[in-house]
């Protein structure tokens, strides 16, 4: 028996094809057959879970059962038909989705690198999706709650150990229905074509830069003393190695989500195409962003507003806008890379609305065109490549990493 | 019939990869080109990339031209304007060192590396230089082996092996690296050859499938692949070097450039190591080796797999001892009694086999500038080495006659401290 971190090797496929066939070969005929799909996806997440990560699985299924016993009992609650819908209620079932996450995330910053034993592979994924499900049960967006369903759509094997991360009423419309045999062809075909360029995406070009490349870079770059060039050859690296293991990552999960007639959101859409930094949280890493937009940024906003903390719109905004990436950066990790990241990305948000405003008010004066455009594409890009580049840690490697010997 | 057509269009061009897929790796015509061009087999053979040390037709075709293989392990990096590769460029040897070894390989590594150039090794030269340093209570580092560890060289392997003592003994060391078990059906075919029987034909079927595959990846893939390329490391060198060979007058230079490179510290220490490496630690290392041993070991069965080799090959073999850095030895408190006892040891293990070209200079580690770092040799270190390697490889040889002792690869051997019977031992152990 083999242990496979999911779409890490070619062989993960073949597992992955066999396992599905009779699968597919029901919903092109117009069934979904519910019990073979739990017993392969239990299959896929035993692959990934356990043997000599037998640990982190028993970490799972504990999270696991705490976290649908939450949301069961929320839902319970809301359902009455004279629910009170407190708010207090809501904070603390939120807060405490959280702890585990928390725990994972500050375990390493404190005990020196350590991880946490309670930690296990997508384990923040798994927390979006339950805290996202918690916010709509108490807007009364989520109406009907069945814990299996619930179940099925948390442990989803395809996108699991990172996202990309789906909704829960989108999940259960797709999962309760059987697409029409040619929408399902047309699934199928999307989905196998994702997959190939997910296979180029991770398998040759992430290879090359992050695997050839960038070793190269790294040593360069750890030879000269302070600054160097390797730094920019890293920076550069680096990005595309992040960019096309994550998006070649995201394709197969969507990809696989198709195969078994579940349309699970795309991840990235032309990132680095983006003309300024809105546009590419709008680009990059998408369900995450929408995630922190729907249920924090946009919470904040309405919170602040409701609660006039400040007189200003703007201020409101742009003072969101830093929270949020700042939330964002700290659920990364607890180290000053992370953090500063998540503050750089904020002040850009603020810094890129401050001058559309102003580029909306001396219209006449700035000129536009496709030059400027291709020079907004040029800042955003480079911009982006920079915070990777303090996102990786490598400076922190670099400048207060141990000696040398 | 239209589902038929749309699933034959999604999946039709994927069938018809795979089928293509193996129809260009399993195909017998790749080895017919097995041209590489003469600058490629020039940078290959200074390249120390892990790469050429796991393949196999760029050493074959190198080899088969006037390149002679050059065993071992770190000192190859250690370029300076007397490191054999220069100087063999440099006077228009009729030969040209091709270096195998980097950091961390050693005997187990080399017995590999020599299955993929076994037929290009029949009645030719070598070199073999023995580092003292690799014969530690552990032997080879599992994660070194792994490192350079060619899939390609175990079925070439597996397809030759007779069953022979050298056979066995490779296949159970073999399943005690992470390396012999990466592949389960290989790993039973090896449990199998330790146990002294024959593959099954299924594991054969097997072997011989994966070695086809491996095989014509190597065809035509590594022509394309060198990394590292040290042509102009060993062009700078050259030029520093007078057009003549006039051995006083380079011993002269050897001394000037290695005092003008190891002016930072008294141990004579070449200044970027010592700067890198050791400056900010030296307090840190006084005295640490002074426990240190080489004299039991598990390398000493697998230098025997080397030596069972190159009997086998025929090969004649010009092995090199070199000695460790004596003032950095004196500081770190490593035992001159042990290596005298290693270099007794080594070549007993060598002289009584037949193995009779050996250039033993594990007493110079006090002359000037023999060594550029702790334990590699630099500047006049390679200078001497080259009084010995040129005339073996430029003179002809008489065939060598080994006399290949199976008792060489037992336990008692390989844990025979300072207080082992030799003249006993050679009677007993037929």
């Amino acid at each position: 028996m083999r242990w496979y971190i999911p779409y890490g090797n070619p062989t993960y496929f073949i597992w992955l094809a066999v396992a599905l066939i009779p699968l597919m070969i029901g919903l092109l005929y117009g069934r979904r057959f519910r019990w073979y799909q739990t017993v392969v996806s239990l299959f896929f997440l035993i692959l990934t879970f356990g043997g000599p990560n037998w640990r982190t699985g028993i970490a799972l299924i504990c999270y696991f059962v705490y976290q649908v016993l939450l949301v069961s009992a929320y839902f319970h609650y809301r359902r009455r038909k004279d629910s009170p819908n407190k708010g207090w209620v809501f904070v603390l079932s939120v807060i405490l989705a959280i702890p585990p996450l928390v725990v994972v995330k500050v375990t390493p910053a404190i005990q020196s690198g350590k991880q946490s034993i309670i930690g296990f592979l997508g384990i923040s994924y798994i927390t979006f999706k339950v805290v996202q499900t918690i916010m709509e049960t108490r807007d009364g967006f989520i109406k009907e709650y069945h814990p299996i369903i619930f179940a099925q759509f948390l442990l989803f094997f395809p996108t699991i150990s990172s996202g990309p991360i789906d909704r829960y009423r989108r999940f259960v419309s797709d999962y309760e229905a059987v697409p029409a045999q040619k929408d399902y062809l047309d699934l199928v075909q999307t989905g196998v074509r994702y997959i190939f360029l997910g296979f180029l995406y991770k398998f040759v070009l992430a290879y090359y830069f992050g695997s050839v490349l960038m070793p190269q870079m790294q040593f360069g770059a750890m030879m000269a003393h302070g600054f160097s060039w390797y730094i920019i050859g890293y920076m550069y690296t680096y990005s595309m190695d992040l960019f096309f293991d994550f998006a070649g990552y995201s394709l197969f999960a969507v990809g696989i989500s198709y195969f078994m007639g579940i349309k699970t959101p795309m991840n990235f859409n032309h990132p680095f195409k983006s003309k300024n930094i809105k546009d590419f949280w709008n680009r990059w890493h998408m369900t995450l962003s929408f995630w922190f937009r729907d249920y924090i940024f946009m919470r904040l906003v309405f919170f602040m507003m409701k609660h006039k903390v400040f007189k200003s719109r703007i201020t409101t905004a742009n003072v969101c806008y830093i929270i949020n990436m700042l939330i964002m950066g700290f659920w990364h990790g607890e180290t000053w890379f992370y953090i500063l990241y998540g503050l750089l990305h904020g002040c850009a948000l603020v810094v890129n609305d401050t001058w559309l405003r102003y580029k909306k008010k001396h219209q006449d004066k700035i000129p536009h065109n496709k030059f400027t455009e291709l020079f907004a594409i040029f800042i955003t890009f480079n911009f982006v490549c920079f915070t990777f580049l303090i996102f990786s840690g490598f400076l922190n490697t670099l400048f207060f990493g141990p000696s040398k010997f | 019939m239209k589902v038929k057509k749309r699933l034959f269009e999604i999946f039709g061009p994927i069938l018809f990869a795979a089928l293509l897929m193996f129809a260009v790796f399993l195909s017998p015509t790749w080895i017919k080109f097995s041209y590489v061009s003469p600058k490629v087999q020039r940078n290959a053979a200074a390249s120390l990339s892990p790469l050429i040390l796991k393949g196999q037709l760029i050493k074959r075709s190198a080899l088969e031209n006037n390149y002679v293989p050059f065993f071992g392990s770190s000192e190859w990096s250690r370029f300076d304007p007397f490191h054999p590769s220069v100087l063999a460029t440099k006077y228009h040897r009729s030969y040209r060192p091709f270096l195998l070894g980097a950091r961390g390989s050693q005997s187990l590594t080399q017995f590999f590396v020599m299955q993929s150039i076994n037929q290009q090794m029949k009645n030719k030269k070598a070199v073999f230089f023995v580092s003292p340093q690799w014969f530690v209570p552990m032997g080879e580092d599992p994660n070194a082996f792994s490192f350079y560890y060619s899939p390609l060289q175990t079925t070439t392997w597996i397809q030759q092996e007779k069953g022979s003592k050298m056979d066995r003994y490779a296949a159970y060391r073999l399943l005690q690296m992470p390396s012999g078990d990466s592949d389960k059906i290989i790993s039973g075919t090896l449990a199998r050859i330790a146990a002294g029987l024959k593959p099954t034909s299924f594991q054969m079927l097997y072997v011989n499938y994966r070695h086809r595959v491996l095989l014509n990846e190597d065809q035509i893939y590594s022509r394309f692949r060198i990394p590292v390329n040290n042509a102009k490391k060993i062009a700078d060198n050259a030029a520093e070097l007078p057009k003549t060979y006039h051995f006083q007058q380079l011993d002269k230079l050897a001394g000037q450039l290695g005092a003008q490179h190891t002016n930072s510290n008294r141990f004579q220490i070449g200044n970027r190591f010592w700067n890198r490496r050791l400056k900010h630690h030296v307090k840190a290392l006084k005295g640490f080796q002074s426990n240190m041993s080489f004299l039991k070991s598990p390398e000493y069965g697998d230098f025997q797999l080397v030596l069972n080799q190159f009997a086998k090959d025929h090969t004649n073999v010009l092995f090199i001892i070199p000695p460790v850095n004596q003032r950095w030895q004196k500081y770190t408190g490593l035992s001159s009694e042990m290596l005298k006892q290693f270099d007794q040891k080594i070549t007993y293990q060598l002289r009584s086999q037949g193995f009779n070209h050996i250039d033993d200079l594990s007493q110079d580690g006090n002359v000037n500038y023999f060594m550029t770092d702790t334990i590699h040799p630099g500047w006049r270190g390679w200078l001497k080495m080259d009084q010995e390697i040129n005339p073996f490889l430029t003179k002809k040889q008489k065939a060598p006659h080994y006399r290949i002792d199976k008792s060489f690869y037992s336990k008692e051997w390989q844990q025979a401290g300072s207080d082992f019977d030799y003249d006993g031992y050679r009677n007993d152990g037929r």
